[in-house]
């Protein structure tokens, strides 16, 4: 089609050499035709893959070069790391500004579905309900994470060993003394205090909520978990306990456990250091093959490891209570919720190459950044899975 | 400035006084009446009229102007006269439309009717999204304290063609009753402190000491909410759990006393929120107290301290009886002002959702902070129904101090109708 | 003007046994001694959380002070405040403007061409309006201003059209006031001396009126510099420093800072909000002196003006 459109000069151009080279420059107009058509923005050509068309974590991250502001926000259990992470590339990349804020899962999905924020992160995947009233929003894996039970029960040394379904009783109040028997029980020789307990849970809508719920479901079914119980979700109706504690963000959970003696909260992985300097022990919880594990990162990756080939194309699956003999029961993806549309090209060029540099094992994916807050980086299936998600961007 | 930035009513956040209604001052014709009428007539202080207040003090009282001043002379008092109403067509006779003196009053009467179309958008949003939750949710709405978003990871069901999550249920009992009953806590704590301190101020304290409580006076009032979450969730609260926490563990286990024992807890509770609504609203109290003391006539009251009463029984039969209209205007604009209030709440309440504070050192949540705090988790119901909801919850709370306002109107003008002050024809 | 202290006896006291007479002296002395001990406690229970705050507030934010928290822009761990200083400056200078204009139309509007307590429904809009709560108006304004019909996203627009509403009500009332407590006779002079009444309104009205215009739009600033709920929901936040653009945009303000401070362990996000609230605080000691300032003046000139009008 385009040969029609050939200048005269490269039809007259003399002899086989001359050939050759239109033919080159006939193919590469028609590949980049082809591919400015396909693409509907018009950004640098290197946004786009290769002429083969797949991504990859290295095409992906081509960074723009005008001034482009992005916001973030969602999750407070991700907020951490994401802070180290712009903390980098903002002084690689000065022209992309990102402003990040720590406001709980939820707000991280609604802000991404409405698209006032470029970037939503979130603990938990996209619900059916979500992904057909918004159908461009996409759930990214970034990085695998925990979350660990943490108390603050005065004279108590070493870990406190509890599972799921003494968890679902303490949150539905009908254990209320640390030195209940069903507690004593899960710890032989061990002097508990008679001590009220105090639940701490989350007043905002809360990936860790999700997280902590889809547990106490899986480990007690036909209690929390059972049809029309309370169930899992970012926000759930907790059943009325006396003395029940509401706080806002980790860093809230982190400040009322250390305040309230007695209490038990759920708290993410990587706020494991602050619970820890304030005085607050972490349990060690039952998996389902009768272990009891302790949020450690081989733990965590051992629990991860078993899901890396089940994750679907679209990143959205719960690795809570697994199989892996030694794998930490609640573990999880931390994910980027994204709109495929962006407002204009340069957002979506610069989104792709935050996610993708962050992705990337020698990037935010690396030791450096993921030890300091515990995590574990992503299997290299799931960081595939991820890049082709990322590609869809526009 | 020196009553301005005092006293708010009705406002969330702000800390500035209620827009009252000037008709609310053609109320105590009883008070300038007596003033004219009684045979202390004679002795009386000329009231000053409107005119002659200095410009200034003028717009700051009125300002501020809550039940309006019950004396004589107040800005809006009897003989108020505002400017003669300059006839509007009189220059717009002459000359085309578009000429300056006949397109500015009309560009003008357009521009201040925009409050009232802004107000007409905000009932019609609210109404438009918040029916079909209201026809959901029904009477339980009032009746329970749940709130359960439902499952969000089940398919969408739909009562009466309203879409929503399975299991979604909502009531707002909890929030109702923690609304009501921290303000009329904070209410019943601000109306004698605000009171007491006005009645120093005016009778005991030396013009200057009384300049510098007005000024502390403006400062609580304008004390942004935030700086009062600030404060109340890291210094205010936990001082309180911390130091009343042994009295609140020695109170017997007896049914009315059990309401106060308790684990004190971290300070976030229904505690330290009245307490924080109670510094918020004293501002209003305290200084309408103080404005309106100032317009007791004193002959009244020499009268009585003549008669060989104490102060505190002089107080009580004259001052107090002349004010008390006005006291109540401004304790029902102040309670208005506590039933919004949000940034505080949301800080010092705890949030919590799904049931009334048993003890007072509970957590609790009122309308105003859950919406504030649930907003965001309502978006994340792709139905809508949550968001429907919240919207339901704020015509609630829209209605509630709708109601104090106007209450606080039909009070002030029932109350002074049947009260006489002291000495009316003696 | 003095309140003499009762310590004559009571009027019955002659005919009445002395001991009896004496005793209830006391006790009325009594209860007169409580009830001004109870207005102290009233005073101090009113002066000493102001203390406690104001004092609180300076004792943890000054120690760490530095002067780049003024030069520097916020980080995600606290960092500097010169973008919610800035965002601050512009939403309420913004707010002064646009609610200003609107509030002073509003109670032109009904000074001058409305009668007193009349005026029937945009007085009672303007008052109702008073009374919504602030954060009605930023859900209303997020579902209709950054989500819903017009799609600003988080913008300074938005805020600024939910803060203008907001307080627009208060301007309107001091305008009102003002304007009506101009003496008729100013009035009546321009008339005679045959000016338009727009003329009027203008040049002999609106001056005298100026004073306590300015204090209601000064009231107005402060209440627009301490909001947080409706700006969560329209401004957002922004780490840097506000764009000139008024749609998609989010802005930084000061309360926010202050607010974050439940959501955090971290020491440096808490000094952060403590420099926060310290910034907040002193502009509204100067707001509030501001205004006292154009109060006096007024009043020092007022009895000058009166004389000359009489």
């Amino acid at each position: 089609m385009s040969t029609r459109r050939l200048p005269s000069a490269l039809e007259r151009t003399a002899g086989r050499a001359g050939r050759l080279r239109a033919g080159a420059v006939l193919s590469a107009l028609a590949a980049t035709a082809l591919l400015l058509g396909a693409c509907s923005s018009s950004s640098s050509t290197s946004s786009s893959s290769s002429t083969t068309g797949a991504a990859t974590l290295q095409s992906l991250q081509s960074w723009p070069t005008s001034s482009v502001s992005l916001q973030e926000t969602g999750s407070s259990l991700l907020y951490p790391l994401f802070n180290l992470w712009t903390a980098y590339t903002q002084k690689q990349w000065p022209n992309v500004q990102i402003s990040t804020a720590s406001t709980g899962s939820g707000t991280g999905i609604s802000q991404a579905a409405a698209s006032t924020v470029a970037i939503g992160a979130s603990d938990a995947y996209l619900s059916t309900a979500q992904t057909t009233q918004y159908p461009g929003l996409l759930n990214v894996p970034l990085a695998i994470s925990a979350q660990q039970v943490n108390y603050n029960v005065p004279g108590l040394t070493g870990h406190l060993k509890l599972d799921g379904k003494t968890l679902s009783a303490i949150y539905q109040g009908t254990i209320t003394n640390w030195n209940d028997p069903a507690i004593a029980a899960l710890n032989p020789g061990v002097t508990l205090p008679n001590l009220k307990i105090v639940t701490i849970h989350r007043s905002d809508s809360s990936g860790d909520t999700f997280l902590f719920t889809s547990f106490l479901s899986a480990t007690d079914p036909t209690g929390w978990g059972k049809t029309g119980g309370i169930g899992y979700g970012t926000t759930v109706a907790w059943p009325p306990v006396a003395g029940a504690v509401a706080a806002q963000g980790n860093g809230g959970m982190v400040t009322a456990c250390a305040a309230n003696p007695g209490c038990v909260a759920y708290i993410g992985v990587s706020y494991i250091d602050q619970a820890t300097a304030k005085g607050l022990g972490y349990a060690a919880l039952e998996n389902k093959s009768g272990n009891f594990e302790l949020p450690t990162t081989d733990a965590v990756a051992a629990e991860a490891a078993g899901f890396a080939t089940k994750t679907p194309a679209n990143g959205a699956v719960s690795m809570i209570y697994g199989s892996d003999p030694n794998g930490y029961p609640i573990v999880n993806y931390e994910y980027a919720i994204l709109q495929t549309s962006q407002p204009n090209s340069t957002t979506a060029q610069a989104v792709k190459a935050f996610l993708a540099w962050a992705l990337d094992p020698s990037g935010g994916n690396s030791p450096a950044y993921l030890d300091q807050v515990h995590f574990v980086a992503l299997p290299s299936t799931v960081t595939q899975i991820s890049v082709d998600l990322l590609a869809k961007l526009h | 400035m020196t009553r301005t930035i005092v006293g708010t009513g009705g406002r969330g956040d702000s800390p500035l006084p209620p827009v009252l209604d000037a008709d609310e001052t053609d109320e105590p014709e009883s008070a300038p009446a007596f003033i004219e009428s009684d045979r202390f007539g004679a002795l009386a202080p000329e009231a000053p009229r409107p005119e002659e207040l200095p410009p200034g003090s003028a717009a700051s009282s009125a300002v501020f102007g809550p039940g309006g001043p019950r004396g004589p002379g107040g800005p809006e008092g009897p003989g108020g006269e505002g400017g003669p109403a300059v006839p509007a067509g009189e220059g717009a006779r002459r000359g085309a439309w578009w000429r300056a003196e006949r397109l500015m009053p009309r560009v003008m009467h357009g521009v201040a009717f925009i409050p009232l179309v802004a107000l007409a958008f905000i009932v019609v949003a609210l109404l438009i999204k918040a029916l079909p939750a209201i026809r959901v949710n029904g009477f339980k709405f009032f009746t329970t304290s749940v709130w359960n978003q439902g499952n969000f990871y089940a398919p969408l069901t739909s009562t009466h063609g309203v879409p929503h999550p399975p299991g979604a249920d909502y009531g707002a009992l909890d929030l109702i009753v923690g609304t009501v009953e921290s303000s009329f806590i904070a209410l019943a704590l601000a109306i004698p402190i605000g009171v007491g301190t006005a009645l120093i101020v005016v009778e005991k304290l030396p013009q200057r000491l009384s300049n510098g409580v007005g000024f502390f006076l403006e400062v609580l009032a304008g004390i942004p909410s935030v700086i009062f979450g600030l404060w109340g969730y890291l210094t205010f609260g936990p001082w309180l759990s911390h130091h009343l926490a042994p009295i609140a563990n020695r109170i017997p286990d007896v049914p009315v006393l059990r309401f106060f024992r308790g684990p004190t807890g971290g300070g976030q509770g229904l505690l330290t929120t009245s307490l924080i609504l109670t510094l918020m609203i004293l501002p209003i109290l305290a200084a309408t107290t103080r404005d309106l003391l100032r317009q007791v006539p004193r002959p009244t009251v020499e009268g009585a301290v003549a008669l060989g009463m104490t102060d505190s029984e002089s107080m009580r039969t004259v001052t107090l009886r002349w004010i008390r209209s006005g006291v109540i205007g401004a304790s029902v604009l102040g309670l208005g002002r506590a039933l919004g209030e949000t940034m505080a709440v949301a800080m010092v309440s705890g949030v919590i959702l799904g049931r009334t504070a048993p003890t007072i050192w509970s957590s609790m949540n009122t309308i105003a902070a859950a919406i504030v705090t649930q907003l965001d988790a309502a978006f994340t119901d792709a139905s809508g129904f949550a968001v429907r909801t919240l919207a339901e919850l704020a015509i609630v709370l829209f209605a509630i101090t709708l109601v104090a306002n106007i209450g606080a109107r039909m009070l002030v003008r029932k109350v002074s109708g049947t009260a006489l002050p002291v000495g009316r024809g003696v | 003007m003095v309140v003499v202290s009762a310590s004559a006896e009571a009027p019955g006291a002659r005919r009445a046994p002395v001991t009896a007479a004496q005793l209830h002296l006391t006790r009325r002395r009594f209860w007169n001694r409580a009830v001004w001990a109870g207005c102290v406690l009233a005073l101090a229970l009113v002066v000493t959380p102001v203390v406690w705050i104001v004092a609180g507030i300076l004792a943890k934010a000054l120690p760490h002070w530095h002067w780049g928290t003024l030069t520097t822009t916020s980080t995600a761990n606290g960092g500097g405040l010169l973008n919610a200083v800035v965002g601050t400056f512009v939403i309420v200078g913004g707010v002064a403007v646009i609610g200003g204009a609107i509030g002073i139309c509003g109670g032109i509007h009904l000074a001058e061409y409305t009668a007193e307590g009349k005026g029937g429904i945009l007085r009672g809009a303007s008052e109702v309006l008073s009374g919504v709560p602030s954060i009605v108006m930023g859900y209303v304004g997020y579902l209709a201003l950054v989500v819903g019909l017009f799609k600003w996203g988080f913008s300074l627009a938005a805020a600024l059209v939910v803060l203008s509403i907001l307080v627009i009500p208060y301007i309107t009332k001091s305008t009102e006031v003002a304007i009506r407590n101009v003496p008729t006779a100013y009035r009546e002079g321009a008339e005679a001396l045959g000016m338009r009444s727009g003329y009027a309104l203008r040049k002999v009205v609106l001056r005298p009126a100026l004073p306590g215009i300015a204090t209601g739009v000064i009231v107005a600033m402060a209440i627009a510099l301490g909001e947080t709920a409706p700006l969560l929901y329209t401004a957002e936040w922004s780490n840097t420093l506000p764009k000139a653009q008024l749609t998609h945009s989010p802005v930084g303000y000061l309360t926010y800072p202050v607010y974050q401070v439940v959501n955090t362990t971290q020491p440096s996000v808490v000094q952060w909000a403590y420099s926060a609230a310290l910034l907040l605080i002193v502009l509204v000691i100067l707001l509030i002196v501001v205004a006292r300032v154009i109060v006096s003046r007024t009043q020092r000139h007022a009895p000058e003006r009166q004389h000359a009008a009489r």
